[in-house]
């Protein structure tokens, strides 16, 4: 039943909002099924806690992975909601683009996404991973202007038919699980996949052909390079909340996705095959990433490549494996995703007050913005994996473990690729940040929805980056546990 | 064993011709629909073949997917795309960038590429070459009609023979996945279409054409 909850209060209550017109009612009915929402998470990853693992029928299940990434996308949501409180003030009544249906789109975007990380069926994760694509392409589109449309319908294509690609290799896995024996009721449950990988693997070409689809599949969600177009523009063209829930929530859900496979995989025929894989395209989103950063003209499509560098980062880890690099990777992936959402906010106010993302429209914001200034200045420093922040620990982790096996390749090329991107942040932000203000800008306080949300934003990437929490550190190894 | 066993035990293999040939005939197909006429009959063969699995492997679910198939790909969404085409009164061109003649030696060049690559699996999964060849022809081809065709509705209908394709893969090597699964998968691309559906409005609203290849301001 626990998990029935946190999937039936986004669905229902994105019915219920459309049933507000008034944009300040819908608000606050939002943020009031928000907070249950996390209410009902937390409530699933403390019993997942106590008894190790939920079942709810065939297709629900939570495990320590699960409950990681649930807690992952409870807080992200939450501080979104807040921002988009304040952030949707401006916003009039269209036709399908006011604050209501606004919020109901979010809320179905949530329930794909929570439904992503509880599902136990591998053909049940697909149909909701196609789901997430379908509830976000909508709100890319939100703002029906011809960028927001073009990226909408990028998006909207691009990823079906990477995802076409994910239900063609999960189809060969069940094929490969099926002529090995199993039930075909049973051969699409990732536990029982588990329990009998020793024996799917005894035809390894199957498995690997699937993984390789699977991979090619989700990556193009995870935005891995070379299939990562859809993710500029849908992150630069999108309101400014969904950008956040984009790179911080839903990158790590198609990550998710990965790894379950990846288990199976590696138990299957071994973690050579798999890790390499995740390694090649881990280093090669870096690359390629890193560079393009330093010749953004666009403020969101800065961070948009941003988020593909540190999905780079996390497949590293994955592929390399072992503890610390699968410490360092799940880290990371929380880290990144808050990192991100402060990023965003501030790149959000911005756009509010100074009307532009382009970089070299923005000039001495730190004397015309401060407090968004301030917090552009730390979401930056700790994107770049600058020690105090949390983000340097999670990429030392990383490295350690590259370091560790040996391989010196991953080391140079993730050091390298660090500067490079060290430096295109340092010339970007230098830019925006000093001289003199075009105009004074008025109202450049922020108020109290955008001051709670960076703040909490800016004060966990702090906290995290001097002592990871007990708590915290306890679902970290709990969710390692189910992956080795 | 009857007749009819004979014949259902055969039509897997023997059916994979009408499917080439809707795809050499899609290939060269200039109006938008002939193409979604094209799709409606390929649909038709898959449900064919999906109903003869059926009744040889005795299996009532997928007796189920395959009234599914006919009840969505043969009539709901041609219907849907004809609907379509009307309300949006756009050229009736597909707009291809390749000409007829090139459109065929590449689909005819998928097809040997298709057969080469099922050739070494086909005999590892038991089943027949032909199937599985269309199968995988019948995937490369709804990508190169996405990549080839300029109009939107175009991209549509190549994702769906892509979608044909996979789900032609699906049945032949393990007679479906799952009901419950089959039918999610079904509620998805409706979904899909939907969504696509209500973008092509925009963008023929807000641009006045639905010339895809023009969509390109967002670059690097």
């Amino acid at each position: 039943m626990l998990l029935l909850v946190p999937l039936a209060i986004p669905v229902l209550g994105a019915g219920l909002i459309l049933c507000f017109r008034n944009p300040r009612v819908a608000t606050r009915v939002a943020l009031l099924l928000g907070a249950l929402e996390i209410g009902a998470l937390g409530a699933v990853v403390w019993q997942v806690h106590a008894r190790g693992e939920l079942r709810q029928g065939l297709y629900l299940r939570a495990d320590g992975l699960s409950s990681f990434f649930l807690m992952g996308i409870a807080f992200i949501s939450g501080l979104v909601l807040v921002y988009a409180s304040g952030y949707l003030r401006h916003m009039g009544e269209g036709r399908f683009s006011s604050p209501r249906w606004f919020y109901a789109l979010v809320f179905l975007f949530l329930f794909t996404m929570i439904s992503v990380c509880l599902s136990a069926n591998l053909g049940f994760l697909w149909i909701m991973m196609e789901g997430t694509t379908l509830a976000s392409a909508l709100l890319v589109g939100f703002y029906n202007t011809e960028g927001a449309l073009e990226a909408g319908w990028k998006y909207l294509v691009v990823c079906t038919v990477g995802i076409a690609f994910a239900l063609f290799g999960t189809i060969v896995l069940y094929l490969a699980a099926v002529k090995a024996g199993m039930s075909p009721a049973a051969a699409l449950d990732w536990v029982s996949l588990m329990d009998a990988a020793p024996r799917i693997g005894l035809d390894p070409h199957l498995v690997k052909l699937a993984f390789v689809f699977v991979i090619v599949g989700y990556g193009t969600k995870v935005g891995f390079v070379p299939m990562h177009s859809w993710l500029p523009d849908a992150h630069a063209e999108a309101p400014t909340p969904i950008s956040a829930l984009l790179s911080a929530v839903l990158l790590n859900c198609a990550m998710y996705a990965v790894m379950r496979y990846d288990a199976i995989v590696s138990r299957a025929v071994g973690p050579a095959f798999s890790h390499t894989l995740l390694l090649i395209f881990g280093v090669t989103s870096m690359v390629v990433a890193g560079l393009l950063i330093l010749v953004q003209q666009n403020l969101k499509r800065l961070m948009a490549y941003s988020s593909i560098e540190h999905m780079g980062i996390i497949a590293i880890g994955l592929g390399l494996g072992g503890p610390l690099g699968l410490f360092g990777a799940l880290l990371h992936a929380f880290n990144h995703s808050v990192a991100k959402s402060l990023l965003f906010f501030g790149a959000g106010n911005v756009r509010h007050h100074v009307h532009t993302l382009r970089i070299d429209g923005i000039r001495g914001i730190s004397r015309s913005m401060p407090q968004t200034s301030a917090a552009l200045l730390v979401g930056g420093l700790a994107i770049v994996g600058l020690p105090p922040f949390s983000l340097f620990i999670s990429e030392f982790a990383i490295l350690s473990e590259a370091f560790a096996q040996a391989r010196y390749l991953v080391v140079i090329l993730f050091l390298v690729v660090l500067s490079v991107v060290f430096g295109g942040f340092a010339f970007h932000f230098f830019r925006m940040l000093c001289g003199e203000p075009d105009r004074d800008a008025e109202n450049s306080r922020l108020i109290p929805s955008e001051y709670i949300a960076m703040g909490i934003a800016g004060s966990c990437l702090l906290f995290f980056g001097a002592r990871i929490p007990y708590l915290f550190g306890l679902l970290l190894r709990e969710a390692m546990a189910v992956l080795q | 064993m009857g007749l009819v066993g004979i014949a259902t035990e055969k039509i897997l293999s023997s059916f994979s011709v009408f499917l080439f040939l809707t795809i050499l005939l899609l290939a060269v197909a200039r109006r938008i629909s002939t193409c979604v006429l094209l799709f409606s009959l390929q649909s038709a063969v898959i449900t064919a073949e999906v109903l003869a699995t059926a009744f040889q492997e005795k299996l009532v679910g997928v007796y189920v997917v395959g009234l599914l198939v006919f009840a969505i790909k043969v009539v709901a969404i041609p219907r849907a795309f004809f609907l379509l085409t009307k309300r949006l009164k756009t050229v009736r061109d597909v707009k291809a960038s390749t000409t007829p003649t090139q459109s065929v030696f590449i689909a005819v060049a998928m097809i040997y590429l298709s057969y080469a690559a099922v050739h070494s699996y086909g005999q590892a999964v038991q089943v027949p070459d032909d199937a599985l060849a269309a199968a995988i022809s019948l995937i490369l081809t709804g990508a190169f009609l996405m990549v080839s065709r300029k109009k939107a509705l175009m991209q549509m209908l190549g994702l769906l023979v892509l979608e044909n394709g996979i789900f032609l893969a699906a049945l032949i090597t393990t007679f479906g996945m799952p009901l419950v699964i089959e039918i999610g998968i079904f509620f998805d691309i409706l979904m899909g279409l939907l969504l696509m559906g209500i973008f092509t409005f925009r963008i023929s609203d807000t641009f006045e054409h639905l010339d895809v290849s023009k969509l390109r301001r967002l670059r690097g």
